[in-house]
């Protein structure tokens, strides 16, 4: 670990993190649904990055493993699971959201607001960069706004995963370098098992009642 | 500020020769990933030929604004281009406003360039005119948000200052605001140049253009100057992306060997974003009209929250 890699890991970390934030907010905006699972790669790339960024940087091993497990997980596996779900089940392409884009937009910028300044206290316990935990927050919060805003299960899906996201990055940036690898791997599997459970499910939806709309599941009988 | 008449001549040569090309190496390497053999890329510069040559056949209802209009496209776009540092890090033209002049010149040749779609009464100029300045005010706004988000960084709204204090601070001028601000300002210039996402610069379809609208009842030398100020506008801009977030190589001085490499940086940035235009246009459809203003105000609220996080993460 010399001067110049830290310092230029303490540089790359908060760009890396932006880009995620970049990410989280196009997927907002996009309606596309293979378009959306795509961008969820790529976040789930960036934060592939900053792993290795720490791991490399800070000579914390530990971290690669991480980093091993999400680009083969979050970027391969998922996605590519996700994308032939979508074409499987043949369902329409288009996302269709409770809030106009525009609309969400706005409550997407106001959450990374709230997000900044409640993290603000903190920014002396966070060890890589000014905005990874701000960031983090906005995942987290945004991703809770994807879930409420979208009909369709298998959006729903991609917004926890996201949410997911935002934790791993808080996990990296808050504690030394990121939880214990345990805890790490045993995270990462829930997701994994709970995304193929969740596809399951949406598949069984979409066989019931020839949709994906998750509103139209309270009623008990059709 | 001393006029250097050198800069200027030299720079406007470089607008004038430089835009075209652009378009066209953009238009062959879209063919190419298309699997098509595509047009080569001087193909623009032929066509320009060929207008410029043509007669013009002007409606016998247009005024004296059908004709002004494409002087005025031309040359505000030309002025916005002496405004911009391309090679070297003073721009020629800095007299006045910097970052500010640049928008509202931009915004009065788009001005200019309604009226003259409006002008001869056609109903597909008039369709164009509209759809221009509804898009155009969400765009506008988001840029100069996001050219904000640099000056705040750098303290100064001159370009050629924005320009100097990025290149001294070296790679560290780039900061996470800045990169919210870069893809604010990649959206933008998708929109403006008439990009795939917004408009598909490719056909005349009746339903889906917007630029070639009001373009539709130019003929001759007027479609070239049109044709021409849009070639400009998109190297000033793509210019505007590539030396205000990465003013790497950009000549201090006029020495020869500066100027030669501050070209070779300038033409390589510009290859790679006109790399990642193309990619954006092969990969997406065309967004249907009503919600192009999604993706706008999706731009709009990156350089918000770019100008707001140059406060916040401090």
């Amino acid at each position: 670990m010399t001067a110049p890699a830290s310092e230029a890991a303490s540089r790359l970390i908060p760009l890396l993190a932006t880009l995620m934030l970049v990410f989280q907010l196009l997927l907002v905006v996009q309606r596309m649904l293979i378009t959306n699972i795509r961008l969820f790669a790529l976040q789930s790339l960036a934060l592939t990055a900053i792993a290795a960024v720490v791991a490399y940087a800070y000579g914390a091993w530990h971290v690669l493993v991480v980093a091993v497990l999400t680009l083969v997980g979050k970027v391969i596996f998922l996605p590519w699971l996700l994308t032939r779900l979508v074409r499987r089940i043949k369902i329409a392409q288009e996302v269709r959201p409770f809030v106009n884009m525009p609309a969400s937009m706005l409550i997407c910028g106001a959450l990374t607001v709230l997000a900044s300044v409640v993290a603000r206290p903190f920014t002396s316990l966070e060890r890589l960069g000014s905005n990874t935990l701000p960031v983090a927050l906005t995942l987290l919060l945004t991703g809770f706004f994807l879930m409420l805003n979208r009909r369709k299960a298998i959006t729903q899906v991609l917004a926890l995963l996201t949410t997911e996201n935002g934790v791993m990055l808080a996990a990296i940036a808050l504690t030394t370098y990121g939880m214990p690898l345990v805890v790490e791997m045993a995270i990462f599997f829930d997701v994994v098992v709970g995304v193929m459970v969740l596809g399951l499910l949406v598949f069984r939806i979409r066989e019931s009642f020839d949709s994906m709309d998750v509103s139209k599941l309270n009623e008990l009988k059709w | 500020m001393n006029l250097n008449l050198l800069a200027i001549v030299a720079q406007t040569a470089l607008l004038l020769l430089l835009a075209p090309l652009v378009s066209g190496v953009i238009k062959n390497w879209k063919a190419k990933l298309q699997n098509r053999r595509g047009a080569p890329v001087w193909q623009p510069y032929l066509d320009l030929a060929k207008f410029l040559r043509k007669d013009m056949v002007i409606s016998e209802h247009a005024s004296w604004v059908f004709s002004f209009a494409p002087y005025v496209v031309f040359l505000t776009a030309l002025l916005v281009g002496l405004m911009m540092p391309l090679v070297t890090l003073q721009a020629p033209l800095d007299l006045f406003g910097g970052a500010l002049a640049l928008v509202g010149t931009l915004a009065l040749g788009r001005f200019f360039l309604a009226l003259g779609g409006l002008d001869p009464a056609s109903a597909f100029g008039g369709m164009g005119s509209s759809r221009e300045m509804t898009l155009s005010a969400i765009a506008e706004p988001a840029m100069i948000l996001a050219i904000f988000t640099v000056a705040i960084a750098a303290g100064s709204t001159s370009l050629s200052e924005m320009v100097r204090v990025g290149q001294s601070s070296g790679w560290t001028f780039f900061d996470p605001a800045h990169a919210l601000a870069f893809a604010a300002l990649f959206i933008v210039l998708l929109a403006e140049t008439g990009r795939l996402p917004v408009d598909n610069p490719a056909t005349h379809l009746e339903l889906t253009m917007i630029h070639e609208a009001m373009l539709l009842e130019y003929s001759g030398r007027y479609l070239a100057l049109m044709e021409w100020g849009a070639a400009i506008k998109q190297l000033v801009l793509m210019a505007l992306l590539a030396n205000l977030f990465f003013p790497l190589g950009l000549a201090a001085d006029g020495t020869p060997a500066a100027l030669g490499l501050g070209l070779l940086w300038f033409c390589a940035k510009l290859l790679v974003l006109v790399g990642a235009v193309v990619l954006v246009e092969t990969t997406n459809a065309k967004l249907r009209l009503f919600r192009v203003p999604d993706l706008l105000s999706a731009a709009f609220m990156l350089a918000l929250l770019a100008l707001v996080s140059t406060f916040l993460f401090k």
